[in-house]
């Protein structure tokens, strides 16, 4: 072990290198903070979800675009979960992020005049094109860069430091040799992303709830947690993302009887209704016995193959080199399944992104992911993450700098390492797919029942208590992936707890909650650490100056409505029975 | 997952997939300056170092290395 690095003396330091903190970073240094210190655990600008985007994103350009029906639908989409207020920022700051990408030199897709080309992909937002989401990254990295953010690439950021119960920086060791790193910081953005569990997503096995199970230790309320995601992508080539593209460009979803069902949920967009509910109809489609699935591109016309080419250029290379792409034409259909799940929740904020932990930011898919637009993937970390830098660096304008216990300090420290200093140990791997075996069945968290959750649970809370206290690790990549598990089981012991929380249908589907509860469950699920015990609560969703709220109503979730109305289900008892 | 091959004859040696790799997976060898797969089994398959390699070193293949469990 080599000596410590200590960084001190930073207005504000973000942890997460994708588009939201580097957006965070650059926004920090305009607002006026002198010392931007950004940290990644692999490099800032190919991390994350962000590098691996599937070259669109959804964007709201207030000349053309209809802004009532967009909040309208968002609202109506995340049945009332979505903060109006916060979409609403994000709506008037789109345009303006993007022209700013422009400018620090992403390649977006143009029309003859100039303008952004823009295409209807998934859902019914336009969306921009730009040519690959790593290139995407790279302009965002050198506009950082030019602005004097200091990059501190290679260094895994484990736990917050705090300073009387404000964020006072962070602790964190170096994956190439080693060292400890200490950042003192008169205010943090934690950028560090979602909670995949290292499922089917290629690009997207470095996103590990790293941003949840950091604020959790700290003492962070998060919410959220409740909602599960996952995407869609095939069965056995290791390839991804680009399912905006292929559905936007007229892929059909077909079952094992050859027959199209994402119509059943969503008769006028089909496949390219949202994800949330086309993992809903693949769930059923499974519990029905009508797997496996196939994904068709067979169709598409060349023109649109070559498209896909410039702006998803990574998973076309690995169609190419699996042999489903032959020049511009797919030649076969793919085996698709359910990728994930992935936790949709994060750390609660309030509308100048500042957490429950004063001068401790977030944004991007750090924050509970509770609306398509505006509060998650590209769009929302793009907006999300100029707001949280500028308001952090306003914060660092005014307080003094932190102090740091050395208690404090010596016991995240003893944490940090202990992986290495055990002389044997279980590997990550072994607790990771110990975990995944319990989680990733659509039935667990697509398609959720109370007894199936709580068999997870003991599951899950048993690689916990028996599994995780004994991880190994022989070098510092080795004490990455060993964190990177903690982590992992951490969210997902979260997420599980606040699911099981949540006694109705609302973003993700329960059989023996059918109902869709407007009068009781308009409200996040709150999670926070209290001692050693997790302790879960409730956040009002902030409607006094929404447009929209919600009538006071219980009625059957639309999705079983739709499954209902075809035969597959009906109530019974209040619970769904499969016929 | 999914890098396959480094053609030490082609390696110029210049660093830039170690840089890239998001998972810590490639790394420089010492003596002879030439890039090398260190942790295969932590790759995330997703081609950036072949993508962004000057000299077309760098081969993948979209292939599951680890078990991963199917959803169904």
């Amino acid at each position: 072990m080599t000596e410590d690095v200590v960084i001190g003396n930073i207005d504000v330091l973000v942890i997460g290198g994708g588009l939201a903190g580097t957006f965070a970073a650059i926004k920090a240094k305009e607002a006026g903070a002198a010392n931007v210190v950004q940290v990644d655990k692999a490099s800032v600008g190919r991390s994350g979800c962000s590098a691996f985007g599937a070259g669109v994103m959804r964007t709201f350009f207030p000349r053309e675009d209809d802004r009532e029906k967009t909040v309208r639908e968002c609202v109506l989409r995340t049945h009332f979960l979505c903060d109006q207020e916060r979409l609403g920022q994000h709506l008037d700051d789109c345009y303006d992020r993007i022209k700013e990408m422009d400018a620090f030199g992403v390649e977006f897709e143009k029309t003859p005049d100039g303008s952004f080309e823009r295409i209807l992909a998934r859902g019914t937002s336009r969306r921009v094109m730009f040519k690959g989401g790593y290139k995407m990254m790279e302009a965002m990295r050198k506009a950082a860069i030019k602005k004097g953010v200091k990059i501190v690439d290679r260094v895994m950021v484990v736990d917050l430091l705090t300073d009387n119960s404000r964020a006072a920086g962070a602790i964190g060791f170096s994956t190439e040799n080693g060292q400890a790193y200490e950042f003192i910081a008169r205010s943090v953005v934690l950028a560090a992303g979602g909670g995949w569990m290292k499922g089917r997503r290629p690009g997207h096995r470095n996103i590990t709830g790293d941003s949840m199970a950091t604020a959790y230790r700290a003492g962070v309320t998060l919410a959220g947690l409740d909602s599960a995601g996952a995407n869609t992508g095939p069965a056995i080539y290791d390839i991804g993302p680009g399912n905006n593209m292929y559905m936007g460009a007229g892929a059909i979803l077909v079952n094992s009887d050859g027959k199209r069902f994402a119509e059943i949920y969503d008769e006028a967009l089909k496949e390219k209704t949202e994800l949330g509910i086309l993992n809903v109809a693949c769930a059923i489609e499974a519990r029905r016995g009508k797997t496996p699935l196939y994904l068709d591109m067979t169709h598409i016309e060349p023109e649109k193959v070559q498209r896909m080419k410039r702006v998803i250029p990574l998973p076309m290379m690995m169609y190419e080199r699996a042999g489903v792409v032959v020049g511009d034409k797919f030649v076969k259909r793919i085996e698709w399944v359910i990728e994930g799940p992935h936790c949709n929740g994060g750390l609660l904020l309030n509308n100048r992104y500042e957490t429950t932990l004063p001068g401790l930011f977030t944004c991007g898919d750090a924050m509970p992911n509770v609306g398509p637009e505006g509060q998650i993937a590209l769009p929302g970390a793009m907006t999300s993450g100029a707001r949280a830098g500028k308001y952090a660096a306003e914060y660092a304008g005014e307080v003094a700098p932190p102090k740091i216990s050395s208690e404090q300090d010596g016991a995240l420290r003893e944490r940090m390492f202990a992986p290495m200093k055990r002389k044997d140990g279980i590997e990550p791997d072994q607790v990771l797919l110990s975990l995944q075996e319990a989680i990733v069945p659509y039935d667990v968290l697509i398609l959720r029942h109370e007894k199936r959750l709580s068999k997870a649970l003991q599951e899950v809370e048993s690689i916990w208590s028996d599994q995780v206290p004994l991880l190994y690790a022989y070098d510092p990549h080795y004490l990455r992936m060993a964190h990177e598990a903690s982590n992992i089981v951490l969210v997902a012991r979260m997420m599980l707890k606040s699911a099981l929380y949540r006694q109705e249908s609302r973003v993700c589907l329960r059989e023996d909650y059918p109902y869709l509860d407007n009068a009781g469950w308009v409200k996040l699920v709150t999670l926070k650490r209290e001692g050693e015990r997790m302790s879960l609560g409730e956040a009002p969703v902030s409607l006094e100056r929404s447009k929209l709220k919600p009538q006071p109503e219980k009625l059957l979730h639309p999705l079983w409505q739709s499954a209902e109305k075809q035969g597959i289900i009906r109530i019974e008892e209040g619970s769904v029975k499969w016929v | 997952m999914g890098v396959r091959k480094i053609d030490v004859s082609a390696c110029i040696g210049c660093g830039t997939c170690v840089e890239y790799c998001p998972m810590d997976v490639l790394k420089m060898d010492g003596q002879s300056q030439k890039a090398f797969i260190k942790y295969l089994g932590d790759c995330q398959d997703c081609f950036l170092c072949e993508r962004v390699c000057p000299n077309s070193a760098i081969r993948c293949i979209p292939v599951y290395e680890k078990r991963i469990p199917l959803p169904w």
